[in-house]
């Protein structure tokens, strides 16, 4: 600061200051004292020629008349000044006519001295004359003292010595009053930075304990999440498979069929709401890729225009030459049509959606004033609405879960959750801004993918028939019995030869035993020792040929880190269909033999 | 005596002269009984000096350098005395001039008047003549005497002193300095 660094160097500077200031004061002294020394020894000779003038034309007349009585007493009046040794009168012949001595040491000149001033060391002498008209009666002679010059220095002595201190004083004031003043400016500094920092601790708590309360809600809901995958798998993987073998009988079981076919679409709606459940506690396994986001909601058009109806008026705004990012795609599409579901809710009565996406930078600023965002290059999606929006404290809990304004049945509470879980888990940052009576806008941010990695397009297409199997050898692994049962009985149908197993370690013993086996269908989380990751490796260490497909309901585990799969990890989440099953795992066997 | 032929001439002269004058000389020798020569001449500077310490009214001077009169009256011994004194000697820038008087009418105009004891004109008369005329009277008469001038000499510890009468002074139109006034031996004031 350039104040700071103007005060240090005259605080650095201050001897030599102080040391002129003093050859100053020692300058001026003197000139004082030579001056004083001047006009007090003008003053007293002034004195002394007033004296004797004084003298001179009050003995005329006693000279005149030879009064030597008056003249005396006149020169006695002199004596009350108790500057003046000696006065005296001399008669115009010369002769000493009426004296006065201070003391006897002082010797008066015997004839009457010359007319005229003279100073010695310690007194002045004037002489005048005692003009009677124009003649001279006699003279006058009055001795002045005067003050010891020792006694004059050391006066001058005291009071340089009370300049001296005065100007000290001043200077340690005036230092002090600076050196006050630094430290007011300091302290005022200090403090701003110390409520500042209070604000930030502050912002930062608030942010700590959201972040706990997220993890806590997470953890809570991602438990429950998994146990109710399974036991979906359970329901799920028994409807589909009733399903299946009433649709290949008679016209007769039509109705079961559609009750059939009820309760799986019932169960799918609850298996969503598990993923929205696992999305937001940030557990559910991504596959995240490189991903064109422009892309993405280009290809949502329809389906946006579909959920928000007629009065909602649709508008992207796509920025250029946006950047790639990796995230899962599926997820993402949930995640903006969450949003675009809350945008329609909060326009009852119509209104605008727009949707823009633009590259953005997050600074270190930004990075430090909000909960778990780190600065750098991000791709922004802002979707913004024209309803109602929310006030603050609707904000600050938007993104827990269960948390809705909805009525009771309209709303689950899990929307923005798993939008701000899956952001969350793809590394991004989710923030709403919202002003009540003007809309809100809620805004994505992916980080940029790194490299530029080939966008692999494997879209598994439609209504195909189910791929079936061609007898060839599958190892199922899963702890749970409901589970495994249904999968087995699922890949037999499908034309599977299946060898089951409930834990690592008698999976591996079969796969030593059995050369055959073309691929390993295991669950991550596994009981007694070996987890799926690490039957994996295992088996393909004996049987490099073998393939891998993974299943899980709650990935948090061995293969996957941070969220993400490994390169090179196939996974199909629970719970899964009958038909996804299927596909799956002709898609795993079907990759080895393409190489 | 020795015949010197000198001294007989002035012995004649003397002896004629020393008749003529006895009258004179012993009311001469009667009054200034006490007087010396050197007091004589103390006077008669003095008489000089007063002047330089009195201050006359205005048109006591007809022009800025016009003589100041220094007059003599009745029996005196100063003879030559008075003369020597008043030799060059001036009051500001008027010249001292001696005038003799044998009598004192009242337009005298005189600015000093010393009226001797005895002889012409009487002490008396003299001094009522100038009554009330700015002229500063000066006699030589013993303290007790009742009729003295404004100054009146006087000898004091073998020293010639003088009594001052401010009073006839101030109703003359007189304004005697301060300073000779310090030196009254007996000063009746205004």
């Amino acid at each position: 600061m350039p104040i700071r660094g103007g005060l240090a160097s005259l605080w650095r500077s201050a001897p030599l200051i102080v040391a002129a200031t003093a050859v100053l004061l020692l300058i001026t002294i003197v000139l004082v004292v030579y001056s004083g020394e001047r006009s007090y020894r003008t003053q007293k000779a002034n004195e002394a020629a007033s004296d004797a003038r004084i003298l001179a034309s009050t003995v005329v007349a006693a000279l005149t008349f030879d009064d030597r009585k008056a003249a005396q007493t006149y020169v006695n009046a002199l004596a009350a000044n108790p500057e003046i040794a000696a006065a005296a009168v001399y008669d115009a012949k010369g002769a000493l006519f009426a004296s006065f001595r201070r003391t006897a040491q002082v010797i008066l000149p015997a004839a009457a001295p010359a007319v005229g001033l003279s100073l010695g060391g310690d007194r002045i002498t004037v002489t005048a004359a005692v003009l009677q008209g124009r003649s001279s009666v006699g003279r006058v002679y009055v001795r002045e003292i005067v003050e010891p010059l020792a006694q004059r220095y050391q006066r001058y002595a005291v009071i340089g010595v009370f300049v001296v201190m005065a100007a000290l004083v001043t200077a340690v004031l005036g230092i002090a009053q600076s050196e006050l003043a630094r430290t007011n400016r300091q302290l005022a500094e200090a403090n701003f930075s110390l409520q500042s920092e209070i604000a930030s601790r502050e912002r930062a708590e608030a942010a700590f304990r959201q972040a706990q309360k997220m993890e806590a809600i997470g953890q809570l809901t991602g438990g429950v999440a998994h146990d109710f995958n399974n036991i979906l798998q359970v329901v799920l993987g028994n409807l589909g498979l009733v399903e299946n073998q009433l649709g290949a009988g008679r016209i007769a079981d039509l109705r079961a069929l559609r009750s059939i076919q009820a309760a799986i679409r019932a169960a799918e709606r609850a298996a969503v709401l598990t993923r929205q459940l696992l999305a937001f506690s940030r557990r559910q396994p991504l596959e995240p890729k490189p991903l064109e986001v422009n892309k993405l909601i280009g290809g949502m058009s329809n389906l946006l225009h579909r959920t928000l109806g007629e009065t909602i008026e649709v508008e992207s705004v796509l920025g250029a030459r946006l950047w790639q990012v990796l995230a899962d795609e599926n997820q993402l599409e949930s995640a903006i049509l969450n949003l675009a579901v809350n945008a329609r809710d909060a326009m009852p009565t119509g209104g605008k959606l727009t949707i823009e996406t633009a590259n953005a930078f997050l600074d270190e600023a930004y990075a430090a004033r909000e909960e778990d965002v780190r600065a750098g290059q991000y791709v922004v999606i802002a979707v913004t609405d024209t309803g109602t929006g929310m006030p603050r404290e609707v904000i600050d809990k938007a993104f827990d879960p269960f948390f809705t304004t909805k009525d009771v049945g309209q709303g689950t509470g899990l929307g923005l959750s798993q939008v701000y879980g899956f952001i969350k888990q793809s590394g991004g940052h989710a923030k709403i801004y919202s002003e009540v009576g003007e809309g809100t806008t809620v805004k994505l941010y992916l980080p940029r993918l790194a490299a530029a990695a080939s966008a692999a397009e494997d879209r598994i297409g439609g209504e195909a028939p189910l791929p079936r199997g061609n007898r060839e050898v599958i190892l199922v692994v899963e702890d749970e019995p409901d589970v495994r049962d249904f999968v087995g009985g699922m890949l037999r149908e499908l034309g599977y030869d299946v060898i089951e197993a409930e834990n690592g370690s008698a999976a591996l013993k079969v796969a030593e035993a059995r050369a055959d086996i073309a691929l390993l269908f295991t669950d991550v989380g596994l009981p007694g020792g070996l987890n799926g990751r690490q039957l994996a490796e295992e088996a393909q260490r004996r049987r490099p040929g073998i393939k891998i497909l993974y299943t899980t309901g709650y990935a948090r585990n061995a293969i996957v880190h941070q969220g993400r799969l490994d390169p090179g990890v196939e996974l199909i989440n629970k719970p899964f269909t009958y038909a996804a099953l299927a596909a799956r795992i002709r898609a795993v066997l079907d990759a080895g033999a393409l190489h | 005596m020795p015949s010197r032929p000198g001294a007989g001439r002035l012995g004649r002269a003397a002896r004629a002269a020393f008749t003529a004058t006895l009258p004179g000389l012993l009311a001469v020798t009667v009054a200034f009984a006490e007087t010396n020569p050197l007091e004589l001449a103390i006077e008669a500077t003095y008489l000089v000096k007063f002047g330089a310490f009195v201050e006359w009214p205005a048109g006591a001077f007809p022009t800025a350098t016009s003589p100041f009169y220094l007059c003599v009256a009745g029996t005196h011994p100063f003879g030559s005395l008075l003369d020597r004194a008043a030799a060059g000697a001036s009051v500001d820038r008027h010249p001292i001039a001696i005038r003799r008087l044998d009598a004192v009418p009242r337009d005298v105009g005189c600015h000093i008047l010393f009226v001797g004891a005895g002889g012409q004109p009487p002490l008396d008369a003299a001094l009522a003549a100038v009554r009330g005329k700015p002229v500063l009277t000066v006699t030589a008469v013993p303290p007790a005497e009742p009729r003295k001038g404004i100054v009146n000499f006087v000898m004091q510890n073998n020293h010639v002193r003088f009594a001052i009468d401010d009073r006839q002074a101030a109703a003359d139109g007189l304004r005697i300095s301060s300073q000779l006034l310090t030196l009254a031996v007996n000063l009746h004031s205004r």
